[in-house]
């Protein structure tokens, strides 16, 4: 049986799609049969990322209403195939079009083929949230260092633990070591302050994905991308080893930067 | 009606009899028919409904007192009374008790987040933090053995002499009764330790925890 994670965030562009992209890529890297599912319906975005948006003929919709099988609707990634798939979300129709109940049964359907399902949820805490959580057993939260995003963060620990869902685990997206160390950015210490849950992983801010974003590509696989690096220190936490966290604020830093530089990163 | 299972009543909304426990069905008829045979024919002629206090009252058992009254010359009305007009009976030993203002505290072992909301009749403790966003208002003490960032409202109901504690005390807003402060706009430096919330001459004013 499978794992059914629900990566989620209460507010909107702190990475959810992004993070649930390149933790599937790193999972099916490392050998695991990982289903990618977009529960934001009427504002898809994960095939985009993932570049697999041409190949979309049903989605969730269409499963959970019974107008195709569930294999039908599940496009298979360009370089891990089996390995590695995507159920898309509607894009024409309303996030209540979908019901909890139908999601959790389409949850158990997933997770006896594919040892991770990974669900992208939408922001907010309505709907489309609710039915993203319904079939989960784990969370991870993602929010990046801003009063806002670690508030919204702090609403939907609450409310995860509400629906029963306990020890979600935090990835903070974006971090600028520099701003941080001039006092301007929340550093880690002070969001685990108030958030107080395990933290998974820490990603460094990076251009590299805004490229490969909109290249349709993921930086996890690349060794030269810093939050690559990251990805996969939280893909291989999520299979259980122990992984030191990157050190974003000391000098290793710099020396990381100088063997990315001179080409020998990793 | 002291120890009677069953009242008869005049109220505005008519003749009503009280039931006060339907489960001792046979005791209840028998207290009825003795009433009625005390009143010798004060209530003939007249219509009653009735009114049950615990229990399910069935059509068998309404059956059960149309017949008895009708031997009384009764009629039974069976719409429900207006509760407002009839008054439960009440058991003489309750009446008796003083009410006891009990001063309750409840001990909550997690941490409140933003959004979420905690209200109580008493006092507060509470084993973890309280999250900017989140609120925690009762009528009493609030003691927080972590860090209360949030809101926080101490003797809500006008209880001036409530208290806030803290281990670390930097709410958003802090209300004691009817006295309402909140964090100054420039983040100033806080002492690390304990600290306890009081109104002391109509505002609120912190201060170190020593005992």
């Amino acid at each position: 049986m499978g794992k059914v994670i629900v990566i989620t965030s209460g507010k909107g562009g702190v990475g959810k799609t992004t993070t649930t992209a390149n933790l599937g890529t790193g999972l099916a890297a490392a050998g695991k049969k990982v289903c990618l599912v977009d529960t934001d319906i009427g504002l898809r975005n994960l095939d985009v990322v993932l570049g697999l948006e041409n190949r979309i003929v049903y989605d969730l919709l269409d499963v959970v209403e019974g107008k195709c099988r569930l294999r039908q609707a599940l496009i298979k990634d360009k370089q891990f195939g089996e390995n590695l798939v995507l159920l898309p979300a509607a894009q024409t129709r309303e996030k209540d079009a979908v019901s909890p109940e139908q999601m959790l049964k389409l949850m158990e359907q997933l997770r006896r083929v594919y040892d991770f399902v990974l669900l992208d949820s939408p922001a907010g805490i309505e709907h489309g949230f609710k039915n993203a959580i319904a079939g989960a057993d784990a969370a991870i939260v993602v929010t990046t260092p801003e009063i806002s995003a670690v508030r919204d963060a702090d609403r939907i620990i609450g409310l995860l633990e509400a629906a029963e869902l306990y020890d979600p685990k935090l990835i903070i997206n974006r971090v600028r070591p520099e701003m941080v160390r001039k006092g301007d950015m929340m550093s880690i210490d002070d969001i685990d302050d108030i958030l107080a849950i395990s933290i998974l992983g820490v990603i460094p801010d990076d251009q590299d994905i805004i490229v490969s974003t909109n290249k349709g590509e993921t930086v996890v696989l690349d060794k030269r991308s810093r939050p690559g690096q990251a990805y996969r220190n939280i893909v291989r936490r999520m299979l259980g080893d122990e992984v030191p966290f990157l050190d974003l604020q000391g000098r290793k830093m710099l020396h990381w930067f100088k063997r990315i530089l001179s080409g020998e990163a990793q | 009606m002291n120890g009677e299972l069953c009242t008869i009543k005049g109220t505005r909304d008519g003749l009503v009899i009280n039931i006060a426990d339907v489960s001792q069905f046979s005791e209840v008829l028998s207290s009825l028919e003795r009433q009625l045979l005390a009143s010798q024919s004060f209530f003939r002629g007249s219509s009653a409904k009735v009114y049950l206090h615990k229990g399910v009252l069935t059509e068998s058992y309404l059956d059960q007192i149309e017949e008895l009254i009708a031997d009384y010359g009764m009629r039974l009305n069976r719409e429900p009374p207006q509760l407002s007009m009839t008054r439960p009976p009440v058991d003489p030993m309750e009446e008796e008790t003083p009410e006891v203002v009990e001063d309750t505290t409840l001990l909550v072992r997690r941490t409140i987040r933003s959004g979420q909301r905690l209200h109580y009749d008493g006092n507060v403790v509470i084993m973890g933090d309280v999250n900017p966003g989140a609120e925690v208002v009762c009528t009493g003490d609030i003691l927080v053995l972590g860090a209360l960032r949030g809101v926080a409202h101490a003797g809500a109901e006008g209880k001036v002499d409530a208290t806030v504690f803290a281990f670390r005390l930097e709410p958003t807003q802090l209300r004691i009764a009817h006295v309402i402060s909140r964090a100054p706009d420039e983040k100033s430096p806080r002492p690390s330790g304990p600290e306890i919330a009081r109104v002391v001459a109509n505002s609120v004013q912190l201060s170190m925890y020593s005992h």
